[in-house]
């Protein structure tokens, strides 16, 4: 997009790029090295030969899919909502829902507990995927919300001139038109739904139930720690992540073409 | 639609690109817009109907003596705020919160932007340094916190890229010294948290109209004055939810200074995340924590306002 | 919306009461349910890797097969966090573990008191059967809230035999030897002493055992509030701690260290010398360990050596030796809000107070087992250098069993944070150690400690 034309400006950006990349690139060569230091590809076999890794592995896929299913549709539509509709006191509720962004998660623990207990919850998929979505939809609708705003008004007005009610708007306007921040925000709550520790030990009992975040802990002890096997548990568990970061990565080319406003 | 139409909108997309809030049609009157209560619904419910029971279950909790599970709890009204003010290791965590806040906000914002236009460019590799930027995103910091111990140890690699490239002198042990150690905990935070400013800025360019850029282009305007009077104003609203979620996130933060350093040496690294965490956990003391929690609620609050305030538009709302 | 919630609340309760409930109880609190069969929930955060838990689990069932364990591994940092809403809920272990100190007075209220089982199993005399820091550590009210799988001492160093033998050096036995040794490596680019000094836990260790050098029993004596903080002996104490960072026996940047993995890799991949660890480090003396150890700490066909353990060396002068202290390790405490009461009490007691629980937690060498009567079966346990090791490892096991000093049971949690920034202002050179034992004093008189 930003087409630099002429060779030294193309090596000037290069020599740029690579400078700043060091400094990112050599904590995780380090890493990386330490997943296979000791018994080398064997930590690997180690880590996916822990007993139930299959199962932890679905568990986190499927409370990371739900998660991010809960947390698109809400926070589309509550970002449609502020950035475009009518609201009274509009920025009132914003700030109650960007609130609940500043409790620290340990704080949060005790009361979900509670509520957990009380609605039936404890120790199902519910008591993990409810928490987790209820924490990402204000940092999603933060940043919904301001990339719809960019979203010209003249759009939605064509379109409920043409007859279009604010349902039809949304789907044939915003869910296209917010591709790539759709993208991001569903980069973001992978990683925060699969790499969430706390609420998948506190609040699931059951075995079967655990997720992929528990399989360093079958390494670390009261005074034991196998790193080798952890850096070599944190790689696989990243590779999904890093996956879904790329295959979601062409939807951040797409913006306001020409065909579009068509 | 024709040329000059994709020209006014483009126009109209850099105007309204400005402050969260901001309404572009100042020359318009405002038409009716249909009403948005039923659309934020779903999410107020979710995350308000959820988590403000926590908010107010800690409200509660923060005027008690309480070690979080024993039945004999003693009421002790605003005495947790009050012993808040006197404790020297809380206003030692706000400023050191403050430092890293101002400190890891524009480091990360300027890396993030660069990162973007530099990837917007094409140039080769980019794929590559997509992915580097964004993997330390991905790992978690428990695992990720032995790495950096052993990464800035004494003999450790940081050390001995140092002594190799004949720095030596600058080797030393980062994180065993009170004036280092927070550096370090910035250095961690800004690794990990670049990939999110660059995703979200690259994310926001594509809203800018490339006819604008190949306008600027054939007036002659050079790269970087491109991006000081295209780019960066574009990117504003961006800026600003970054900030807000910077100022939160530097509030919250708990894993990188508590898993590293342990909010040491000597509470050199201690944030209010690491204090409350300090305070509930080990230490029992679950209503000074809560009280804790509540002042963090209300900073945080503030300070979101405070930003949005100061990022929105220069024009007059209508 | 309401009445269905409300309605799947029940079922699901009506569910976890008869699933726990042993056959045909009433599914009421009250019905302790049948002792040889059921299901029970262990959460612990020791034994501390699954396998381990499931080679004392098999052994159990071999006596008791209807009797169904699952064991549920947490982390010691995550076990606050994790345990309180489980215990508070009446949804969580039946089982758990149990360490003397902070745990005991958070979850002390939720822990039945096993005086009677005690009594059950090992008769009227049962404390004379049993190890004595087992039991102190873990009573609290009057009541016996855990009992005590087994203990672990501290107040010892380990040294890297291979390492001393290489440049003729003896272990050293004063403050002046102890530089000495510590030079002698260094001219050879070996490091010397390796301590992970950021954790309160092990630099209590170390103080300690400076403390009793200086003046035995002093800081047991300041735990309980029979001597202030401040004490001249306390004084004294920090200042040869100081000495360790200015005499060059603390690596450079200790501070920044922790002690699980950065100090434990350094020693057990020969770059450290020595390192204050206690008898947990035992199980490292066996070929099969340290040889898992130090493909953990990411050395590929390293070959194991010896550890051999040596006294803490009499850092004052005075001519005292320095004893060793200890805590049980952990103990089993039964929730009192479990429906299996009786399933557990059979499994407790099989673990901590029959020879067959005690003698499978004796051969791990991670902990020293309650029961007096057993000990390690060295015949079939393989040490890495049997000449140069058995004899000291079975010297300190025999020693350890008569010590009666505790570690930490005696401190709060707000006295051991105290600790902790004393020693950092210490050894950073922000405080000096007379100023920083009179923060230590006032911490401890807020914390709530009282002074005679």
């Amino acid at each position: 997009m930003f087409d630099i034309r002429g060779r030294t400006g193309k090596v000037v950006l290069q020599v740029i790029g690579t400078v700043l990349i060091v400094p990112y690139l050599f904590p995780l060569v380090v890493m990386v090295k330490g997943a296979f230091a000791g018994e080398g590809v064997k930590n690997f076999s180690a880590v996916l030969s822990v007993p139930g890794f299959g199962r932890f592995f679905l568990n986190s896929i499927i409370i990371s899919a739900a998660v991010i299913a809960l947390v698109y549709a809400v926070t589309m539509m509550a970002a449609f909502g502020f950035a475009k509709l009518h609201i009274r006191f509009r920025e009132v509720y914003f700030w109650l829902l960007l609130a609940c962004l500043t409790l620290p998660e340990v704080v949060l623990l005790a009361p979900l507990f509670a509520t957990d207990t009380r609605l039936g919850l404890y120790d199902t998929y519910w008591a993990v995927i409810l928490p987790l979505s209820a924490l990402q939809v204000p940092f999603a609708v933060l940043l919904t919300r301001n990339f719809i705003n960019g979203l010209p008004n003249e759009l939605f007005e064509a379109a409920r001139v043409d007859g279009a009610n604010s349902l039809r708007g949304f789907i044939h306007l915003v869910i296209p038109l917010t591709r790539p921040i759709a993208a991001a925000v569903i980069v973001f709550t992978l990683v925060a739904a699969w790499n969430d520790y706390l609420m998948p030990l506190v609040f699931l009992q059951n075995p079967q139930l655990q997720t992929i975040t528990l399989v360093p802990q079958f390494f670390v002890g009261e005074f034991s720690n196998d790193q080798t096997k952890i850096l070599a548990s944190a790689v696989i568990t990243a590779i999904p992540e890093v996956v879904a970061y790329l295959s979601l990565q062409r939807l951040f080319e797409r913006g306001l073409s020409a065909g579009a406003i068509k | 639609m024709t040329a000059s139409s994709v020209d006014e909108v483009g126009q109209r997309s850099v105007q309204s690109a400005g402050g969260v809030g901001g309404r572009p049609n100042q020359h318009r009157r405002r038409t009716h817009r249909p009403p948005g209560l039923p659309w934020i619904l779903p999410a107020l419910i979710l995350s308000v109907g959820l988590i403000y029971y926590g908010i107010g279950y800690t409200g509660y909790i923060s005027t008690l003596n309480w070690d979080g599970i024993s039945p004999d709890a003693q009421h002790v009204g605003t005495h947790n705020y009050a012993r808040i003010f006197h404790d020297p290791v809380f206003w030692a965590a706000v400023r050191h919160t403050v430092v890293f806040f101002v400190v890891t906000f524009v480091i990360q914002t300027g890396l993030g932007l660069a990162f973007a236009v530099i990837m917007h460019a094409r140039l080769k590799l980019a794929a590559v340094y997509k992915v580097i930027i964004f993997v330390p995103v991905v790992l978690a910091p428990a695992i990720m916190a032995p790495v950096f111990r052993h990464m800035f140890a004494p003999d450790g690699e940081l050390n001995g890229v140092l002594r190799a490239v004949g720095l030596g002198s600058l080797a030393q042990p980062w994180i065993g010294q009170t004036s280092t150690a927070l550096p370090v905990i910035m250095f961690i935070t800004i690794w990990e948290w670049t990939g999110v400013t660059f995703v979200l800025y690259y994310a926001a360019m594509t809203q800018i109209d490339p006819a604008i850029l190949e306008a600027a282009r054939m007036d002659g305007a050079g790269p970087v004055r491109t991006l000081m009077s295209i780019i960066w104003p574009e990117m504003r609203g961006t800026t600003v939810a970054l900030a807000i979620l910077g100022a939160i996130g530097a509030l919250k933060t708990f894993d990188v200074p508590y898993l590293v350093t342990i909010g040491g040496p000597n509470y050199a690294t201690e944030f209010l995340g690491t204090y409350i965490y300090r305070q509930t956990i080990p230490l029992d003391h679950v209503g000074y924590g809560a009280a804790l929690s509540i002042i963090l609620l209300v900073v945080a609050l503030v300070m979101a306002v405070i930003l949005q305030w100061a990022g929105r538009d220069r024009k007059a709302r209508d | 919306m309401r009445p269905k919630i409300r309605l799947s609340a029940a079922v699901v309760a009506a569910l976890v009461a008869s699933v726990l409930t042993a056959c045909g109880g009433s599914g009421g609190s009250s019905d302790p349910g049948s002792a040889t069969s059921g299901t029970i929930n262990w959460w612990g955060w020791t034994p501390t890797d699954t396998a381990t838990a499931q080679n004392y689990i098999s052994a159990f069932n071999k006596q008791y097969p209807n009797i169904k364990v699952n064991y549920k591994l947490v982390n010691i940092s995550d076990w606050v966090a994790a345990l309180r809403p489980a215990l508070a809920s009446g949804k969580g272990p039946d089982v758990f573990d149990m360490q003397p100190g902070a745990y005991v007075t958070q979850f002390k209220s939720f822990a039945e008191d096993q005086t009677s089982l005690a009594q059950q199993a090992l008769g009227s005399d049962w404390k004379s059967k049993v190890a004595p820091i087992g039991i102190s550590g873990l009573t609290a009210d009057g009541k016996l809230t855990a009992m005590s799988v087994g203990a672990v001492y501290a107040g010892m160093l380990w040294i890297n035999g291979n390492l001393f033998k290489q440049y003729n050096l003896q272990p050293p036995k004063t403050l002046d030897e102890w530089k000495q040794v510590c030079q002698a490596f260094k001219s050879h680019n070996v490091g010397c002493f390796v301590q992970g000094a950021a954790q309160e836990g092990f630099d209590q260790d170390t103080l300690q055992s400076i403390a009793n050098s200086v003046q035995p029993g002093l800081w047991t004596k300041a735990s309980t509030g029979d001597a202030k903080w401040n004490d001249p002996g306390i004084v004294k104490t920090l200042e040869i701690w100081k000495d360790l960072f200015t005499g060059g026996i603390m690596q450079p940047g200790a501070v920044g260290y922790q002690q699980y993995p950065d100090s434990n890799n350094d020693f057990l991949t020969g770059k450290y010398a020595m390192v204050m660890m206690g008898t947990w480090y035992t199980q490292y003396a066996t070929t099969k360990a340290m040889t898992a150890a130090l493909s953990a700490a990411g050395v590929s066909g390293a070959k194991p050596f010896p550890i051999l353990p040596i006294a803490f060396p009499d850092v004052a002068g005075a001519g005292n030796s320095s004893e060793m202290y200890g805590d049980a390790d952990f103990g089993l405490a039964i929730s009192t809000k479990s429906k299996s009461r009786a399933a557990a009490e059979t499994f407790v007691k099989w673990m901590t107070t029959t020879t067959a629980g005690q003698q499978v937690i004796a051969d791990q060498l991670n902990d020293l087992p309650a029961l007096k009567s057993v000990t390690p079966d060295f015949d079939s346990i393989q040490l890495v250098d049997p000449a140069s090791q058995k004899s000291p490892v079975q010297d300190l096991v025999t020693k350890v069993g008569n010590v009666t000093e505790p570690r930490e049971a005696l401190l709060s949690a707000d006295v051991q944070t105290a600790i902790l920034a004393a020693a950092t202002s210490v050894a950073t050179g922000k405080a000096s150690p007379q100023d920083a034992a009179n923060t230590l004093q006032q911490a401890a008189e807020a914390a709530g400690e009282t002074f005679k």
